[in-house]
């Protein structure tokens, strides 16, 4: 029993230790085939016209050994889109249906497909798989491996029973020679080719081919069927003559150089500096003709392009055209990788001060005054512009001339090749803050170098309103104010003001403080100076001596607020109001109820109809408060770590709240001046509404038709129980605060030291960084650039710009410093430039001749569109359509002048003197050339091998080129009856 | 407490809306699940963390509470910067504040540095006896902006954890908006006009 047993074992072994190479070969294949399922593959409906191009295929590979030597085995398939009920085959007869791909050999569908595998060209295939040497350089030459590779293709199949055909990919793989079988039931079809470099004169013509053809078939019946033939010739234009890129040449003479589309600092280069359009082919095709209907042979044929039924036309794009906007903006990114100083760029002798600019110098002091070391050259370059445009005089709003820039940059960049960035970098910095930037605080929505500008305009700005208030007040204390816009910023910087108005001007001596020093030093004795309102009524009846002397106390150094605060008010009560009891006071501040013992300061305007809650007759006034300090988006970010580092804890947000209560306490002193005898509920009404609660809630507003009654019913309230927390934040600042009017209170906002941290910050950029902020900027101009570019009917163009608009307003609006993201937005800018500039170029091309019809120019744009977005295009009417007729020109000219004959134009200016009929006749030139390829596709169904075999398709492909002659027959024959 | 590997992002929220309707209050229910009746008045604004997990994604929060007072809105605004959620909040007992969503939707709209910021409406003080926004107005409004909406109580706890939970996992959900590459976008070769002048690779046209 046991041995029974074991002996059985043994006998149900399969051993395959002895297997082949050739075996274990042919396995594999069959395992592959198994894997994708190709011998149970399901039949799929015709294909449609254009389907092979239009349609995606799906490639599939696995490796296949054969020893050690490995072979790539890749599946081709046409993706099809079809209903089930497309599918209509009688699997009964399964028995008498041919193989897919042997029906595929005769279908006239798709002919000449644009785009596709050479194999799907060549036979018309939908699906088939290519056995070929795995490595490139590989390749199967001698005959005995093709033979081998074949047999074991051929026992695969017909193991597996798989109905695709197989090719094996032989000789070198650029020479793209394959052998392959299909097999079906009852027959088979082998795939062969030739290959030659020359064509054999015997076979350039359509009779040569159609007796190779016949004589490989060599059918015996008597009478076969006629031979279908499909034709294609295709021209080559590449000469375009006079039709050719129309961007202009470059202007040598032009100021900026030899740079090509430069047109001056306005504006960014921009198109492509050679013609992106390269060749154009045309397609001449006759899809189906009898072999018996034309003639072709080596003295006639019937085959002229210009009676040719279909015309299509594809366009040969230069790889990548030198582009200036791609050129330009790739040669800015890399301008942003570079890592090297100013210094090292320029040598230290740069910022040593020689001679003939000491006075340059002094002035660039008088700017930056307390930096100790030397100013690094961005902002001492400012200061130069800026001096130099004073001795120029007074240009006003006028940007510096385009000498004096050329003379700075000259300066700036004696390495004229140091890349035009640089030089529009510079072109911003003199220009911009000076004249055309907008005023007021930094505007976020900018980048951080504009908003840096902003600011320095800003800190200029407020400093001349300051020192007009304190000149006017000091001189003219009538006209105060008056002259004067409420608003500080709206004063847009004149270049003439600055003069007086320089900064850390000596008229302040105390001022020299190093930007090294922290923000808000207490000891900072800088006072914020408001213009006065000029509405402000009770001002008017401030007597001119004491506004006089109030001007004059400002000139005086102020070690303190309190002090001048003091002497203020000592002046007014001797000078005005002696009877008024003398509020020396020590403000003790929670029950602090300023009683009316000064003079209102500073009121902006009236607070709706609200009086004062304890004295019924006064007005409430909202103060001029300061305005807040702007700042530019790192300071922001800055300021706000600087918060959040203070932690969540409840000191921390004590803190934090302390911090940022000088604006609350800078308004509530405003406040006091404004409303003499005010209190804490009072500055709430106006500043927090919700926190003051009225004691009748039936009434929260107060109604212009309410009586009296009301009114005074509607006063009463009291805080919100927040507000009366004890020592909560409000109370504390509330009782803290004295009552001083904005312009003479402690400047929230340091406009001297805010406009040194801005220099400062310019000039220690490097200038890569300062490439990498400006390249927002940039990416924005080519934008717009682009965008003024006015050419319509692009369809991928309108996607790719708003996907770059996209991208790069999301890129630009974090703020990004990452150069390799602005790189990507950079390459699609280019991409966009390229399908410009091609479409540029065939409008051009293609519009010469303007037609009189409407219908058929929109159907010429078409035409030219198309060309742009499909990789072939079939030319409407072929010969005579629109774009067939400029199409014939085109060649027409080109021929001319190959020939060295006149133009067109010519001819017709010399109609004249010689007769226009002897002169065309004497022209034996044709207007197209020879064709560049000629393509014949070849097929019959006829019985073979033997007169009564089965009809079964035959088909033949011939490439005729100047150096290449192919051949690639396919042939079926019966196995059954053979 | 949390691993900091495994916090996934941490997210900047933003807390705004009118004075008094309870900004503060809110996150401090969020935060320490605790509710003070005398919340004193934010000044400028204050800042609190959070870890929160949403789906088994553990996100940080950090949160920013602005003043209302109109005064403090010209410092707010810096805030705005980079923040990927966003709270507004009004009082659901007092039609003023929802009067001024508008506003601040469009100060939100001038400020915030993300176009695609996810934003949620949060109608406070349900508790409260005295109520003058109805439940539809709010969640009319906040349709027609594109908004989360929800109505809470800061000092019932309502509607409070699962806001800032909802707002975040909405965030999450929201792609480019957190991560810190947003790839995507097309390929240089994404349409026809490339393929005509590469010829094709492994498919060619003869000729």
């Amino acid at each position: 029993m046991a041995d029974d047993g074991q002996e059985s074992e043994v006998f149900e072994i399969t051993d395959f230790t002895t297997a082949s190479d050739w075996e274990r070969f042919i396995a594999r294949l069959e395992e592959v085939m198994h894997d994708w399922k190709l011998p149970t593959l399901k039949r799929n409906p015709p294909v449609k016209k254009g389907e092979y191009t239009i349609g995606s295929w799906k490639e599939k590979s696995a490796n296949v050994r054969y020893a050690n030597f490995t072979f790539t085995i890749t599946e081709y398939k046409l993706k099809q889109e079809y209903n089930e009920k497309d599918l209509t085959l009688d699997d009964e007869e399964s028995e008498d249906i041919l193989p897919e791909a042997v029906e595929d050999l005769m279908m006239m569908e798709n002919d000449f497909p644009p785009r596709a595998h050479c194999l799907c060209r060549w036979f018309g295939l939908r699906h088939f798989l290519v056995l070929s040497p795995a490595a490139h350089s590989d390749a199967v030459i001698s005959e005995s491996r093709i033979r081998i590779l074949q047999s074991s293709v051929s026992i695969a199949i017909s193991n597996t029973s798989c109905q695709i055909p197989v090719f094996v990919q032989v000789q070198q793989k650029w020479r793209r020679m394959y052998v392959g079988q299909c097999e079906g039931p009852g027959m088979r079809t082998s795939f062969d080719m030739v290959h030659l470099k020359k064509i054999p004169h015997q076979f350039n013509h359509l009779a040569g081919l159609l007796g190779v053809f016949k004589s490989k078939i060599s059918t015996p019946v008597s009478s076969p069927p006629p031979v279908s033939v499909a034709v294609r010739f295709t021209y080559i234009l590449q000469d375009w003559t006079n039709y050719s890129w129309p961007q202009l040449p470059p202007d040598f003479d032009a100021p900026s150089g030899s740079e090509v589309g430069n047109s001056g600092f306005g504006k960014l280069p921009f198109g492509a500096v050679e013609d992106p359009v390269s060749e154009l082919h045309l397609a001449t095709t006759w899809p189906s003709l009898s072999e018996d209907m034309i003639v072709d042979n080596d003295v006639y044929s019937d085959l002229d392009p210009i009676q040719a039924p279909q015309w299509s036309v594809r366009i040969r794009m230069m790889e990548k055209p030198q582009c200036l906007l791609g050129e330009y903006l790739g040669d800015f990114g890399k301008l942003c990788k570079r890592s090297e100083s100013v210094e090292q760029l320029l040598g230290r002798s740069f910022y040593q001060d020689d001679s003939d600019t000491a006075d340059i110098s002094q002035a660039l002091q008088r700017l930056t005054e307390p930096v100790p070391m030397h100013i690094p050259t961005l902002s001492s370059v400012v200061t130069r512009a800026r001096t130099r445009m004073h001795h120029k005089k007074q240009m006003e709003e006028e940007p510096i001339p385009g000498d004096i820039l050329n003379e700075i940059l000259q300066f700036l960049f004696p390495d004229a090749g140091l890349i035009a960035c640089i030089r529009r970098w510079s072109c911003c910095i003199f220009l911009l803050p000076l004249t055309l930037l907008q005023s007021g605080a930094p505007c976020l929505g900018s980048c951080l170098l504009h908003q840096k500008l902003q600011m320095l305009n800003c800190c200029i700005a407020r400093k001349i309103a300051r020192e007009n208030t304190s000149m006017s007040q000091s001189s003219s204390a009538v006209s105060l104010g008056t002259n004067i816009q409420p608003s500080l910023s709206s004063n847009s910087f004149l270049p003439a003001s600055l003069s007086q108005a320089s900064f850390g001007g000596s008229d302040r001596g105390s001022l020299a403080s190093s930007p090294s020093n922290k923000d808000e030093d207490e000891d900072d004795d800088e006072f914020f100076e408001c213009d006065e309102d000029p509405e402000e009524g009770e001002n008017e009846k401030v007597g001119e001596e004491e506004l006089a002397a109030a001007g004059n106390s400002q000139d005086v150094e102020m070690e303190d607020v309190e002090e001048k605060d003091k002497i203020e008010r000592t002046e007014k009560e001797e000078k005005e109001k002696p009877e008024k009891t003398s509020d020396d006071s020590s403000p003790d501040e929670i029950a602090f109820r300023d009683t009316v013992v000064y003079q209102p300061e500073g009121r902006l305007r009236q607070c709706g109809d609200l009086t004062l809650i304890c004295n019924d007759d006064e007005l409430l006034y909202i103060p001029i408060t300061q305005d807040p300090a702007p700042m530019t988006e790192d300071q922001l970010e800055e300021h706000a770590t600087v918060l959040a580092e203070l932690g969540t804890s409840e000191e921390g947000a004590e803190l934090r709240a302390r911090m940022q209560s000088a604006c609350l306490l800078s308004d509530m002193e405003a406040f006091k001046a404004a409303n003499p005898g005010c209190m804490l509920e009072d500055f709430v009404r106006w500043y927090s509404p919700r926190d003051y609660i009225e004691d009748d809630d039936s009434c929260n507003t107060p109604h212009p038709d309410m009586n009296e009654e009301d009114r005074d019913r509607m006063k009463k309230g009291k805080l919100s129980s927040r507000m009366m927390i004890p020592g909560n934040m409000w109370q504390e600042v509330w009782s803290q605060a004295k009552p001083v009017p904005a312009r003479r209170q402690k400047r929230l906002f340091d406009d001297t030291k805010e406009a040194e941290k801005v220099l400062h910050y310019l000039a220690s950029l490097k200038p890569a960084e300062v490439a990498l902020h400006l390249m927002p900027m940039l990416i924005h101009a080519a934008i717009i650039r682009i965008q003024h570019i006015e050419i319509e009917g692009l369809p991928s163009l309108t996607s790719l710009m708003t996907q770059i608009t996209q991208r790069a307003s999301k890129l630009t609006r974090m703020g990004s410093t990452d150069i390799k993201k602005y790189e990507e937005v950079i390459k699609q800018i280019e991409l966009a430039e390229v399908v410009i500039a091609r479409a540029q170029s065939l409008r051009a091309k293609f519009s010469q001749q303007v037609l009189e019809d409407d219908d058929k120019q929109t159907e010429l744009e078409k035409f030219v569109s198309s060309l742009l977005e499909q990789p072939e295009v079939s030319v409407l009417g072929a010969g005579r359509g629109p774009a067939g007729t400029i199409l014939h020109r085109l060649f027409a000219a080109a021929q001319r002048s190959a020939n060295m004959l006149p133009s067109e134009e010519e001819l017709l200016a010399d109609d004249d003197v010689v007769d226009h009929a002897s002169q065309s006749s004497s022209v034996s030139v044709k207007d197209f050339p020879r064709p560049a390829g000629k393509e014949f596709i070849l097929r019959t169904r006829v019985q073979r091998p033997t007169s009564y075999s089965r009809a079964l398709p035959q088909r033949l492909f011939c490439v005729l080129m100047n150096n290449d002659f192919r051949l690639a027959g396919a042939f079926s024959e019966d196995t059954t009856f053979f | 407490m949390m691993n900091e590997d495994e916090v996934l992002t941490t997210l900047k929220i933003l807390i705004i809306g009118e004075s008094g309707v309870g900004k503060s209050s809110l996150l401090l229910r969020f935060t320490d699940d605790t509710f003070d009746p005398e919340q004193p008045a934010t000044i400028g604004v204050d800042f609190k963390v959070k870890t929160l997990s949403v789906e088994g994604n553990t996100t940080k929060l950090a949160i920013w509470d602005t003043a209302g007072q109109e005064r403090f809105r010209t410092l707010t605004p810096s805030y705005y910067r980079g923040a990927q959620g966003v709270i507004l909040v009004y009082d659901v007992s007092n039609r003023k504040s929802f009067q001024k969503l508008d506003m601040w939707l469009n100060e939100l709209e001038t400020f915030s540095t993300k176009s695609d910021i996810v934003k949620m409406l949060v109608g406070n003080k349900i508790d409260m006896d005295k109520r003058e926004v109805d439940r539809q107005e709010g969640l009319k409004f906040a349709r027609k902006h594109a908004m989360l909406f929800i109505e809470a109580s800061a000092k019932t706890k309502e509607g409070v954890q699962v806001a800032f939970e909802e707002l975040v996992e909405k965030v999450i959900q929201t792609p480019g908006l957190w991560e810190n590459d947003s790839r995507g976008g097309m390929s240089l070769n994404d349409r026809g006009n490339q393929s005509v002048s590469q010829g094709c690779g492994g498919y060619c046209s003869l000729l």
